[in-house]
């Protein structure tokens, strides 16, 4: 095809125009092909052929592990700041790990996935911590003053508020649970008359400990920890303020409805006072019964009949009549 | 075999205590197990890492886990989707560390950063490597969300990591 095509161009005018013009339209000195392909040979015979040599893959020289050039006295702060994976290279411990069989030696720390599973804390070594503490500390405030032992700072600020922070290894920071807020204060810091301090028991209901005396609001209702925490004191503020409120219907509490027995409004007060004041005539300044008996009869029936309370009775009994 | 043995003592007594009462006969739970465990070879040169050479109730005794993170613990968030995650991670890198990866790809999460570490074989160029962490960083941290670091060390040969032959 391309010797036709030749052939054909050579009879063309256009070839003799070119070359007087000086431009080359078509390449003239086309190189013959000299080497013909050598046919493959078949081989049915198997002779041994010569061996191609495989390319050399040439490598980059592997660095020696850094832990040769190590200084005894380096910073290791410097060398380790971060968390981050066990490396051997890096670390200039003779570690092993790894259960093997009685006798042999553990597997050294070079190759060994064991040690990079496990975390480590070479980013916390103790200079590391010292040096970490020495820059925060300019952020620190001195500790009020006035506040220096347990019992001043619990004057001082009688409420206790216990929040939960989660850590956890997630893209999110958020956890439900952190909403959960627990106050707790003691019944004695707040100022109460006894009907108050009566209320505020039904009020609060299981959520006085009688043990050791304090009233714990756990609120977790609302989805946000701060939304529980007003929460919280509101319903702490709530309950003190209606404690002191008397409904209308509160008075027509009978003695049926109480539930502790008071000397106060009871029979025995009345009998006691007519055996006192036997002879006494109209006018006379009535004796009332001593407020020790009082108490031991109050005693006797709250808190049931037993030894202790029988003999004191009648001591007390005695006492009063002059025995 | 040996669990056959175990189970003896237990099926026995579970017979037993049918003969007495019933004709009906019941066969012992099938509780054979075969994940993590690999056979015996017979010319003694299956080559295990030092991860194969322990099955999987050695987890916690001699070796540990392969994924570290606050999810398999009581009560923790979203264990679904942050194993789903550990498997992506794990396709991801022994495809693109093809033929390179020479133990378990170890994932460690904290707070909202993937830390991975791998044992990785010098068969590449330091500069091949130095791409290939960048490329798996970005994209992995794309689609996850959050930072991701690789923590890698290199072996010069794949016999490096071999604990024993079976």
């Amino acid at each position: 095809m391309s010797t036709g095509l030749t052939r054909v161009w050579e009879r063309l005018p256009l070839k003799k125009q070119a070359a007087q013009s000086g431009i080359r339209v078509f390449s003239q000195q086309q190189p013959e092909i000299e080497d013909e392909e050598e046919f493959r040979v078949l081989n049915l015979r198997t002779v041994k052929q010569q061996f191609q040599r495989r390319r050399e893959v040439r490598r980059d020289p592997v660095t020696p592990p850094r832990t040769n050039r190590m200084a005894v006295d380096q910073d290791w702060t410097a060398a380790w700041p971060a968390p981050r994976s066990f490396h051997p290279a890096s670390v200039p411990l003779p570690l092993r790990q790894g259960f093997t069989e009685r006798g042999a030696a553990a597997p050294s720390k070079f190759a060994n996935a064991e040690l990079m599973k496990i975390p480590n804390f070479l980013h916390l070594t103790p200079p590391a911590i010292r040096q970490q503490c020495e820059a925060i500390k300019k952020f620190c405030s001195p500790w009020p003053k006035g506040l220096e032992t347990e019992a001043k700072w619990q004057r001082h600020f009688p409420v206790e508020v216990i929040t939960t922070d989660y850590l956890q290894s997630l893209p999110t920071i958020r956890n439900l649970e952190a909403r959960r807020v627990t106050i707790s204060l003691k019944l004695s810091d707040l100022k109460f008359d006894a009907h108050a301090r009566d209320k505020f028991l039904r009020l609060v209901g299981d959520r006085y400990n009688k043990d050791t005396d304090t009233v714990t609001f756990v609120t977790d209702r609302c989805p946000l920890r701060k939304q529980n925490y007003d929460y919280a004191m509101y319903l702490l503020t709530a309950c003190y303020h209606e404690s002191f409120v008397t409904e209308p219907w509160e008075a027509s509490k009978s003695e049926a409805d109480m539930e502790v027995y008071l000397f106060e409004r009871n029979q025995s007060k009345i009998a006691a006072e007519g055996i006192l004041n036997w002879s006494a005539k109209e006018g006379d300044n009535k004796i009332s019964p001593p407020p020790a008996y009082a108490q031991c009869v109050e005693q006797l029936i709250n808190e049931g009949e037993n030894e202790y309370n029988l003999a004191k009775y009648k001591e007390e009994v005695k006492k009063m009549l002059n025995v | 075999m040996n669990f056959l043995k175990k189970l003896v003592p237990q099926v026995a007594l579970a017979e037993a205590q049918l003969l007495s009462r019933s004709s009906i006969h019941t066969s012992a739970v099938c509780c054979r197990v075969q994940s993590g465990r690999y056979r015996i070879t017979t010319k003694r040169n299956r080559p295990l890492t030092y991860e194969m050479a322990n099955p999987p109730h050695f987890i916690g005794h001699r070796k540990s886990w392969n994924s570290w993170n606050t999810s398999t613990l009581e009560d923790g968030l979203r264990p679904s989707q942050t194993a789903i995650e550990d498997v992506f991670i794990r396709k991801f890198m022994t495809g693109t560390w093809h033929a390179l990866v020479c133990s378990e790809v170890i994932i460690k999460r904290q707070h909202n950063t993937i830390r991975i570490a791998a044992l990785i074989r010098q068969a590449i160029t330091p500069r091949k490597m130095y791409f290939l962490i960048g490329y798996t960083e970005e994209l992995l941290s794309y689609w996850m969300q959050c930072p991701v670091t690789l923590e890698l060390q290199t072996v010069g040969d794949k016999n490096d990591v071999i604990f024993k032959y079976i």
